[in-house]
């Protein structure tokens, strides 16, 4: 085993070595098809962020009736917190309210002076679990809250919750056809760019079909030499889309830097550079193995 | 050592190569097989190295039934044998030694059992001063020795040469022979391909003679041998 383990890693190299030019092209392939795919899940990932820093934003407000007393809020409150997709509620005083909009209205607060805060309803802070921040799921709350008759009305921007909702499933749908169709395309350009490496070694796996060689020592070295390219090949990729990530910092211009100052603009998480590498790997070995097939048989 | 019972072969493009071909050789035999171009002479060889499967009908090489169903053994069959090509079927970029160290390497032995092994293949074939020579620098006769000489790193009971001498001149034909006969007279079983008649009329051994993909009566032997 140990032997076979050397030999394999041995040939592997001095395959790549001895065919170098089909090797740095197959690695070039690779990288540039796993740099689309990579800067594609980047755009995805942030994306994604983009979107989940607007669906922490939603929340239901519901205004409490001018004359519910102080000692029903509190079972309310209790009552509220213990409905189905109610993460947390937040209890806000006209008090509270007439403050908010003080802070809200910063140098031109005196617009306010005059107005009592008895004006202003007393409220629920609703924070909704992550499965219920969507148009549907948020109406059966809703729905839920309208029961209590100390309840006068709901807000919960319906408009923007829909299109938050539509653009979330678009982003997923998105991701999974072009995510799918980058793949397909992906392995058929990279089993034919292995087809170089395998072909240029026609004559090599032919003799070692003649001489009796194990089909094992024939198939796995070139499958090592995929995973190699595939790990270096995608390597490639992610050091090319972090170098592209840090030049869009520097090179855009300074007015979209003062739009985009509020959106974090991430690199992709060390568990995805993971995957993709691995993916890489994965990827180097199945085109290997499809590029191969038909060399590596013994008999026809 | 040879069994080949009511063998067919039909390619998918219904082009039919082999029909009903039976077959015996014994251990230790030399048989020709011999034809003319698309006999069929080729295919048989290919079936009894495994590179082609026939379409009906047993064939047993060495011991091995390789028309059994699942059949899956074409490596252990081919280290039982010993092949040689007209084209020989060599690296080019590689040295004489590496050529046949490779056959070696690649079956999982050893470099010390590599070195002794080569060494004494390339006495057999007396090409022992060429070892580091490349495969360029070489004549087509002692590339034809290189080959060979490949073939027999395993020391197999068996050779297949299909064509060898093809791309040679009358004087490396008779010294490629001379290495054939020596295997021979050493027991190894040698089936030789060839359309070369005249080449049959030299050598004193069994002709299977092949025409459209059949196997023509014995007596067409002697016709064979007689230019008849």
């Amino acid at each position: 085993m140990i032997f076979f383990v050397q030999y394999v890693i041995r040939r592997a190299l001095q395959n790549i070595k001895e065919n170098l030019f089909p090797n740095l092209t197959a690695i070039g392939i690779i990288a540039i098809s796993m740099l689309i795919f990579s800067a594609f899940t980047l755009i995805a990932f942030n994306l994604a962020s983009f979107l989940k820093i607007w669906e922490d934003k939603i929340e239901i407000i519901a205004y409490l009736k001018r004359e519910t007393p102080l000692k029903e809020v509190e079972s309310l409150l209790k009552n509220t917190s213990r409905l189905e997709g109610v993460d947390a509620v937040r209890y806000v005083s006209p008090s509270d309210a007439m403050a908010f909009m003080e802070a809200k209205l910063g140098s031109q607060k005196n617009l306010l002076e005059g107005i009592q805060p008895g004006v202003l309803p007393s409220s629920f802070e609703i924070q909704l679990k992550k499965e219920y921040r969507n148009s549907t799921r948020i109406k059966e709350v809703v729905s839920r809250l309208r029961q209590f008759p100390q309840i006068e009305e709901t807000q919960y921007g319906q408009e923007w919750v829909e299109t938050f909702s539509a653009l979330v499933h678009i982003l997923r749908v998105t991701q999974w056809i072009l995510g799918g169709l980058l793949l397909a395309a992906m392995i058929f350009i990279i089993s034919n760019t292995l087809q170089l490496t395998v072909s240029s070694r026609r004559e090599e796996i032919e003799i070692m079909h003649l001489v009796g060689a194990n089909p094992a020592f024939i198939q796995v070295p070139f499958y090592v030499e995929g995973l190699i390219q595939g790990f270096f090949g995608a390597g490639l990729a992610i050091f090319f889309l972090f170098l592209l990530h840090k030049g869009f910092f520097l090179y855009i211009p300074p007015s979209i830097q003062t739009w985009l100052a509020g959106i974090p603009i991430l690199f992709l998480p060390p568990e995805t550079i993971g995957r993709i590498l691995l993916g890489g790997m994965v990827l180097g070995i199945f085109g290997s193995f499809v590029a191969s097939v038909r060399f590596l048989k013994y008999s026809e | 050592m040879i069994h080949m019972s009511h063998v067919f072969k039909t390619y998918p493009s219904h082009i039919t190569a082999l029909t009903d071909i039976n077959l015996e050789i014994s251990s230790g035999e030399f048989a020709f097989i011999h034809g003319a171009s698309s006999s069929g002479r080729t295919t048989l060889l290919r079936i009894l190295f495994g590179a082609e499967r026939p379409s009906s009908g047993e064939v047993i090489v060495n011991g091995m039934n390789i028309t059994q169903k699942g059949f899956n053994k074409i490596h252990q069959l081919r280290r039982t044998m010993g092949i040689v090509f007209q084209d020989f079927k060599l690296l080019r970029d590689r040295t004489v030694k590496e050529n046949i160290a490779f056959a070696l390497e690649v079956t999982g032995h050893d470099k010390r059992e590599i070195k002794r092994r080569v060494s004494e293949v390339l006495e057999k074939v007396g090409l022992q001063e060429r070892e580091k020579d490349s495969i360029l620098a070489l004549s087509a006769g002692e590339q034809q020795r290189v080959a060979i000489a490949r073939a027999l790193i395993n020391d197999p009971p068996l050779l297949l040469a299909d064509e060898p001498t093809g791309n040679l001149d009358v004087e490396m034909t008779m010294d490629v022979m001379r290495i054939f006969t020596e295997l021979h007279h050493r027991g190894t079983t040698v089936v030789f391909a060839t359309y070369d008649t005249e080449l049959i009329k030299r050598h004193p051994y069994r002709v299977i003679y092949i025409s459209g993909g059949r196997r023509v009566d014995v007596k067409r032997e002697d016709e064979v041998r007689t230019g008849g």
